[in-house]
């Protein structure tokens, strides 16, 4: 906004410099302390924490079993559309779901309201929290939240170790600046605002597959 | 005393009785402590990571200038617009202009306490625009028309046979209580209301100055698509939001999901940047952060006081604390309840009016053993005392009774004569039968308290007798 | 109000082989004051405390309370004052009663009998700033006799909080309502502290819920020897005024 139209903006700056004259105490630093453990055996420690999270977590030895499972998952939704993130990938992979299925591609434009499933990729996977990254590029916001199943097509070279890896990751690739949008995800939508007591499958997606190939090709 | 003060202590002697309240409250504060115990296990140096998380804090705080610089360039190189609000006044006016130029109808909202204290709701609702929490807790509250109970469990106070009570009347088809169903009846109702919203509003966790975008911290989907499916995101948050760099979340976000809600980490840990871009499928088509003021910059200039920013609204504070477990979250009348409520609103709205509050604690100090960026939150209860009585805004009584104190307490003599007095007082008042009558001068205690029996002879005179005098 | 517990402290101390002496102009270490936020009339008297204790080598208090606020607080009330270092080194010379028996002492067995089965309420001060947790039941593990049981909640605060419990007299009692609650249901004929002003309060709700817990300061029962029929003197002082 241009200062004549925001005069408030250099007021609250003016405040600001004016408070910071002087550095407030802090505590005094804990050197070289690790803050988590390092993640042993990644893939073991992923599918760990997927089952704590309530991720559906499938490893397979490769794309094309991996495909075969996820069809094997759809047969068992409701008849209705299946929204796809159209990657190369996903095209080669997509005629294992054709099976009297409508699909939608992300190129058409965002996941319609009743969408039974999305079928998406991700940027990185986390051994450390069980979480998947994704991002906007993934067929776009709503495909990794809108429909009552998200199923996440990922492979080994994906998987990182813990959050500061993924971050590093991030930066690397330059996720955040080729998107608009970064999610880290971590199961399913939940809420325990009963009683405290913890119901799966709030607004977002109620169950969350990871399906996780050995092999990248 | 204050109105408010005088509605305190009205709402604390209802609610210090109410027996069935207080065992939810306890209940509900279990299930957090033992899933928090746990959350905190899962880190192999736990006071590392609150030191890890009061350096990061420190370093935006004690910068706040540069990176809330930063943040406003690249969020505007991603599309988006800044807005600077001194006030809750002004913030509101941003909202409400853009909502009226857009022609919005309907607003879907994610939980924001921010949005609570400027009472944004209100003000749209004026305009004849529809604001719908999405938050299930605060969609729960906002159909009881009450504020939320706790920041970040704002339900917490109500059982489920009250909330089935409440969907029944107000949702009409839904009977139960059984938690599932009534999460579904609330997914089904709020829906539509994602799908047809031509405004969302969220708040911010955190604002990452590096990279120009916003964090927010959500297990239930619901902000998620408050920030996907409208048009526009409007996002409103506080200055002291902002953290210097996106790597920081590596430790923000297990540390907050674990004081929050003893998670390893929330189901979504969210950066939103901008609108849509091109070539991306959805998202909105406009996105304006809304940086707000309102009495942060005050705090920011006392350099003793300025940690009360690191505050992560992770809401451990209120939940360690033995009065808000007693009086619950709505006795306080703010936004901002518990300890941290209890240290921030009488600098943000007034010492005079909401001093009580800061006297209003035992100071037993469980608060700040929890807090994960390390305020010593009771230390800042002491300086709003001492802040209240330098203005001489206390009671006169108590101004003179500590004058009188200070005499006393500066030679012995005076000392032992006060306790004589006090001695004799309380023998003559049981001698008379006035102990706990109305004029019993210790009636502020016996009311509560069976009378202390009263020593024959003081630790004094039985020393001097031991030892010989000195 | 209890000299039995600054009685019961010299006790023990005498018997573990300490000379003491009570510098008779002390008044008040000033924590009244200071926690309703006077602190303009509470200097004199903190400086007048760290005046009278200058010279002593060690200063054991029976209060955690009184012993954090000289340790944690005076720094920060004398800072720009001439006092400033003093009160700072102060700090380290002070010692609530079971920290000294187990930190300068270093004794954990003080020849106490008490058979009886005691709770210990995690008196705040002492908890959270004084960091004392182990120390009075590692005392009371080796009091003759002694059952020492757990209740729930034990870190909870009793509510008392010097003039919360006047000013918010309602909560405050709920608080240690829930406290004496607690205690009961531990089983316990006694419930000890760190803290007299804790056990005051405590005692207060327990007498006029017309409970079966008892209350006595950690040095009233360190105090209790064999061979004195089970009471020494200052304790059977404290029980003939009921």
């Amino acid at each position: 906004m241009a200062p004549a139209e925001n005069p408030a903006r250099e007021r609250i700056l003016e405040k600001i410099r004016t408070a910071l004259r002087e550095p407030a105490p802090r505590h005094p630093s804990l050197e070289g302390r690790r803050i988590f453990a390092p993640v042993e055996g990644p893939l073991d420690r992923f599918q760990k924490e997927c089952a704590a999270n309530i991720t559906e977590c499938t490893v397979t030895p490769d794309l094309q079993e991996s495909a075969h499972f996820i069809a094997g998952a759809l047969a068992q939704l409701p008849p209705g559309e299946i929204f796809i993130q159209d990657s190369p990938m996903l095209r080669r992979l997509a005629p294992a779901w054709q099976n009297g299925r409508e699909i939608r591609w992300s190129s058409e434009g965002a996941p319609h309201e009743a969408s039974q499933a999305t079928i998406t990729q991700a940027e990185a996977l986390v051994a450390l929290t069980g979480s998947v990254l994704v991002s906007s590029s993934c067929g776009g916001r709503g495909a990794t939240v809108v429909a009552p199943v998200h199923i996440v097509v990922a492979t080994l070279d994906q998987l990182v170790p813990d959050l500061e890896a993924v971050f590093a990751r991030l930066r690397e690739r330059e996720i955040h600046m080729r998107n608009s949008y970064v999610c880290l995800i971590t199961g399913s939508s939940r809420t325990a605002d009963i009683e405290k007591i913890l119901v799966m499958g709030a607004h977002g997606p109620v169950r969350l597959l990871v399906v996780l190939s050995r092999d990248s090709n | 005393m204050s109105a408010s003060a005088h509605e305190f202590l009205r709402s604390a002697a209802e609610k210090s009785a109410d027996l069935t309240h207080r065992q939810i409250i306890r209940k509900g504060i279990d299930q957090y402590n033992t899933s928090a115990e746990r959350g905190r296990s899962r880190f192999a140096d736990w006071e590392a990571a609150r030191q890890r998380c009061h350096e990061i804090k420190w370093e935006a705080e004690n910068n706040l200038d540069r990176y809330l610089l930063e943040f406003e360039q690249k969020v505007k190189d991603r599309g988006g617009h800044v807005f600077w609000a001194e006030n809750s006044e002004q913030a509101r006016q941003y909202i409400a202009d853009l909502a009226t130029q857009r022609g919005v109808t309907k607003i879907v909202k994610s939980k924001s306490m921010v949005t609570e204290e400027i009472h944004l709701t209100p003000a749209l609702e004026k305009l004849g625009i529809k604001v719908v929490e999405t938050d299930l807790g605060e969609y729960i509250v906002q159909l009881r028309e009450e504020t939320p109970y706790h920041i970040v469990t704002p339900a917490m106070h109500l059982t489920r046979t009250q909330i089935r009570e409440l969907f029944k009347d107000k949702l009409g088809d839904v009977d139960t209580d059984d938690p599932p169903q009534l999460v579904a009846a609330a997914r089904r109702s709020l829906r539509r209301e994602f799908f047809s919203a031509e405004m969302g509003i969220s708040g911010a966790n955190f604002l990452v100055a590096d990279a120009g975008m916003i964090a927010l911290t959500t297990n239930e989907g619901n902000a998620r698509l408050c920030t996907s499916l409208p048009s526009i995101h409007v996002v409103l948050a506080g200055i002291e939001k902002i953290i210097p760099r996106l790597s920081d979340l590596a430790t923000l976000w297990p540390v907050l999901a674990t004081t929050g809600t003893g998670q390893p980490i929330t189901c979504y840990s969210t950066l939103a940047g901008g609108p849509r871009w091109k070539g991306e499928v959805d998202g909105p088509e406009e996105f304006h952060v809304i940086l707000l003021d309102n009495g942060r910059t005050e705090i920011l200039a006392d350099k003793n006081e300025r940690e009360i920013l690191h505050c992560l609204r992770c809401g451990a504070c209120i939940n360690a604390c033995p009065v808000f477990r007693t009086v619950g979250g709505h006795t306080y009348g703010t936004t901002y309840m518990g300890p941290i409520g209890s240290v921030l609103t009488p600098h943000l709205r007034g010492l005079n009016e909401f001093q009580h509050l800061s006297y209003a604690s035992s100071l037993c100090g469980a608060c700040a053993d929890v807090c994960p960026v390390k305020i010593d939150l009771p230390r800042h209860l002491l300086h709003n005392r001492r802040d209240a009585a330098h203005q001489g805004s206390r009671p006169f009584v108590e101004r003179i009774g500590f004058h009188i104190w200070r005499w006393g307490m500066q030679s012995p003599a005076r000392f032992r004569f006060f306790g004589w007095m006090a001695r004799t007082g309380a023998r003559l008042a049981h001698s008379l039968g006035l102990t706990g009558t109305f004029l019993d001068p210790a009636r502020a205690w016996t009311k509560n308290h069976a009378p202390p029996p009263v020593p024959e002879k003081t630790f004094r005179e039985l020393w001097g007798k031991q030892n010989g005098a000195r | 109000m209890v000299p039995e517990v600054g009685l019961d402290l010299v006790r023990v101390l005498r018997r573990i082989g300490y000379d003491l002496d009570f510098p008779a102009e002390q008044t008040c270490c000033g924590q009244p004051a200071f926690n309703t936020g006077y602190w303009d009339d509470t200097r004199p008297v903190a400086e007048r405390f760290v005046h009278i204790f200058r010279s002593a080598e060690l200063v054991v208090c029976p209060s955690g309370s009184c012993t954090s606020m000289v340790r944690e607080f005076y720094p920060e009330l004398l800072a720009d004052t001439p006092l400033a270092d003093d009160a700072a080194e102060l700090g380290h010379r002070v010692f609530e009663f079971s920290e000294f028996l187990l930190k300068v002492a270093k004794v954990t067995d003080v020849g106490a009998s008490f058979p009886h089965r005691v709770v210990v309420h995690d008196s705040c001060h002492g908890l959270r700033e004084l960091h004392l947790k182990q120390e009075p039941r590692e005392l009371l593990r080796h009091v003759k006799g002694l059952e020492l049981v757990e209740m729930p909640y034990s870190e909870d605060c009793c509510g008392f909080g010097g003039t919360f419990s006047v000013k918010f007299g309602a909560i405050s009692a709920a608080m240690g309502d829930a406290k004496a609650g607690y205690a009961e249901s531990s089983g316990a004929e006694y419930i000890t502290a760190t803290d007299p002003s804790c056990l005051m309060h405590i005692d207060g709700i327990l007498r006029r819920r017309n409970s079966k817990v008892r209350t006595i300061h950690l040095t009233g029962i360190l105090a209790q020897s064999a061979g004195s029929g089970g009471r020494d003197s200052a304790s059977r002082l404290a029980e003939s005024r009921r």
